[in-house]
């Protein structure tokens, strides 16, 4: 403990028995990588790489077609027209176009350099187009409308300034699994929940683990009145249905100030989680009680406090890694159980949202099926990596599997 | 062996258990004293109450199903442990009183090295400043025979040999010059070789420090080697006591005689007859005979060991018995 440097301290750790043998298990090391990628990657939103604007912002047209479904002509005009136009036409309105002109943007695209004219014969024909459209019995026989709708959309294509660099990469990016209906980008979204369900798991885990922890150590060293009212606590607790109790939780907040923010998520699982860390830690801190060290620790003179929390609870610091991981898992499931619900997560993106929107848009029945893909495939990926962690951890640390 | 010069008094000790059955005594009416510098033996088979005494010096028994009974005194060095708050108790604990334990490998704790358990200790009980206090824990793993500590001082409990941890465990005992050590069996679980060298540690150690010792085994061997004194206990009472010659050499109370002949005999004349043993069991704490509690395994009960129960009786040189017919003459 005295004058040992931590790097001598870590490689001893490294090269405990249960490490080597966390070591040897390949399936782990590949779901510590997985888990390793997340973290960065949650790391990057939370440094604003991917801000809550992208996520936000319309940037294509609003609501793809499905997989089945051949391109409707009124959608291509559609989409064509809100990919650049939209803001352009906004633009001409104003007393001062020009200026209005370079502020236009549609995520990170810009209006190519264009003279009025030639802005205005664009506008001309959309107008033109919809007309038709929105006249005409049987577009086939229209004269010329196939051909002028491709030179639309080529036009509209041109009004985009070419984007360099990073911009152009993100753009893309942003593009890579299409947008949902109301035009945001599906990818984004899907990314910056990862950051929403690893802030969420790993608060939830961590208070939730040191709350059971601290409770099951007293009720099991103390004994007693003590023991008595954290058992009473949390059979009380465990005797309500747990989505029942988060779903109160989370709903007595709807009305609050907090009602935006992560808090009310955490509370409603801080409060419920706990339970199952405090059962494990306080059946282990009765078996260690009577391990003679801690009598021991006791014959020594040290305080009841002293002898809790530098005694006991380092000798379950097994349990609650083990509980941690699992926790982790529970609290990001749970999360988009709720989210999902309409009561978790509200001005973020959260997987539990993206799914609920392509519920609620139908978009699974017309083969739409990027969107809840992408927030299924995000989340199997990390619950999957954190199973097999939390197994390996089970299997390296549990004496039994020597 | 005056009254003035003991350090630890102990006067018509009982202490009782709450159980779903009701209260029992566990122990009763135990009367002893240890003087600096001796080592008192406590003897006697499992259940007969030597753990309960030794943790009622400490005050450790279970706070919610134990208790005291009243006129009970525990006097050390002019204190009274049964009236004192738990704040000076803990100052007590391992500062003037240790205690070392039966089971070498789980009395330390696995997750720290044996310095940081060596230094806690030490930091709770003295002033020492971090450098001192290094020194001093080196030191007292040098002083029971621990060969390179400086080394060991920062390895883990399961770096260690059951011999080595038990040393160990005798030094976080010893690391504040406690005026008595209390030693629950604390050589059971060694082998004889490691054993004799921890006995022979312990008496170098309480010549050099004057300290006492209260050392408890159902082990006559241990006893023979470094007890100055002996206690023999049944089914929670003091049956006999008397230094450990006149023990050996005469043993008044019929247990003690009975222990003694069940100690395994080597040569050739005890090659073919059976080791005697002592029938029966201990009996119950709640079905406690009336009259004398050794009468069902005694080979001398008469019908007053039934009717009325025996006091422990004072005899010549500091000996009693607690028996109507004690055997071999003082």
């Amino acid at each position: 403990m005295i004058s040992r440097p931590i790097s001598s301290r870590l490689r001893r750790l490294l090269n405990t028995r249960e490490m080597r043998k966390l070591r040897r298990d390949k399936g782990a090391l590949c779901a510590l990588l997985v888990i390793g990628c997340y973290l960065l990657i949650a790391l990057a939103v939370m440094s604003n790489l991917i801000s809550r604007q992208d996520c936000t912002q319309v940037i294509g047209s609003n609501g793809m077609p499905g997989f089945f479904l051949e391109e409707s002509r009124e959608r291509r005009f559609e989409n064509a027209r809100t990919s650049m136009l939209k803001p352009v036409l906004r633009a001409l309105g104003h007393p001062d176009p020009k200026a209005a002109l370079a502020d236009v943007k549609l995520g990170r695209w810009r209006v190519a350099e264009k003279s009025l004219d030639e802005l205005q014969q664009i506008t001309d024909d959309a107008v033109a187009l919809r007309l038709i459209l929105n006249e005409s019995e049987n577009l086939d026989e229209e004269p010329q409308f196939e051909a002028r709708l491709v030179e639309f959309e080529r036009k509209t294509a041109d009004l985009i300034k070419p984007l360099s660099g990073w911009d152009n990469f993100m753009q893309n990016a942003a593009l890579l699994l299409g947008t949902d209906a109301q035009g945001r980008s599906i990818f984004f979204r899907g990314v910056y929940s990862i950051k929403v369900a690893i802030q969420i798991g790993v608060v939830t885990a961590i208070v939730s683990v040191l709350i059971g922890a601290v409770l099951g150590a007293a009720a099991g060293y103390w004994g007693g009145w003590v023991d008595s009212l954290i058992v009473w606590l949390y059979t009380t607790f465990s005797s309500i249905p747990n989505l029942v109790l988060l779903v109160v939780i989370a709903y007595a907040f709807t009305d609050s100030d907090a009602k935006d923010t992560l808090l009310p998520v955490y509370i409603a699982f801080c409060s419920t989680f706990w339970i199952g860390t405090c059962r494990v830690i306080r059946g282990e801190t009765l078996k260690l009680k009577e391990q003679e060290y801690i009598q021991a620790a006791q014959t020594a003179g040290f305080g009841s406090w002293r002898i809790l929390f530098r005694h006991v609870l380092p000798n379950t610091s097994h349990l609650m890694l083990i509980n941690f991981s699992l926790l982790l898992i529970g609290a990001i499931k749970s999360e988009v159980i709720l989210s999902f619900l309409g009561l978790g997560v509200k001005s973020q993106p959260s997987w539990g949202v993206m799914i609920r929107d392509a519920g609620n848009n139908g978009d699974v029945m017309t083969g739409f099926f990027w969107q809840i893909g992408t927030a299924t495939a995000f989340m199997f990926v990390l619950v999957l990596a954190f199973n097999i962690l939390s197994d390996a951890l089970q299997d390296a640390f549990d004496p039994k599997h020597l | 062996m005056s009254k003035t010069d003991a350090l630890l008094t102990v006067r018509n000790l009982s202490v009782g258990f709450h159980t779903d059955r009701g209260d029992v005594t566990a122990i009763e009416d135990v009367s002893f004293e240890v003087r600096a510098g001796e080592i008192l033996g406590i003897v006697g088979e499992s259940g007969c109450g030597k753990s309960v005494t030794s943790r009622s010096i400490m005050r450790l028994l279970p706070k919610f199903n134990s208790f005291i009974v009243p006129q009970s005194e525990i006097n050390f060095d002019g204190v009274d442990l049964t009236k004192v708050n738990e704040k000076t108790m803990r100052s007590i604990r391992g500062n003037r009183i240790a205690m070392i334990f039966q089971e070498p490998m789980t009395a330390l704790n696995p997750v720290f090295t044996i310095g940081w358990q060596l230094d806690e200790a030490l930091k709770y009980h003295t002033s020492f400043g971090k450098s001192q206090r290094r020194t001093r824990a080196v030191e007292i793993l040098e002083s029971v025979e621990i060969p390179n500590p400086e080394q060991r001082y920062d390895e883990f409990p399961h770096q260690l040999s059951g011999g080595m941890r038990q040393r160990v465990v005798i030094a976080m005992a010893l690391c504040c010059d406690p005026e008595l050590l209390i030693a629950d069996e604390p050589t059971t679980a060694l082998d004889v070789t490691i054993q004799a060298q921890i006995l022979r540690l312990m008496d170098l150690l309480r010549r050099k420090t004057k300290t006492a010792v209260v050392l408890i085994t159902h082990d006559l061997g241990v006893i023979a080697q470094i007890c100055d004194r002996v206690i023999v206990m049944y089914a929670g009472q003091i049956v006999e006591t008397a230094d450990v010659y006149s023990l050996f050499k005469s043993p008044r109370h019929p247990y003690t005689k009975a222990l003694l002949e069940s100690i395994p005999q080597t040569g050739r004349e005890h090659h073919q007859t059976r080791l005697p043993t002592i029938d029966g069991i201990v009996p119950s704490l709640f079905e406690l005979p009336e009259g004398c509690r050794f009468q069902d395994r005694c080979a001398y009960k008469t019908q007053d060991c039934v009717d009325r129960e025996p006091q422990l009786s004072s005899e010549v040189n500091g000996r009693k018995v607690r028996c109507f017919f004690p055997l071999c003459e003082p």
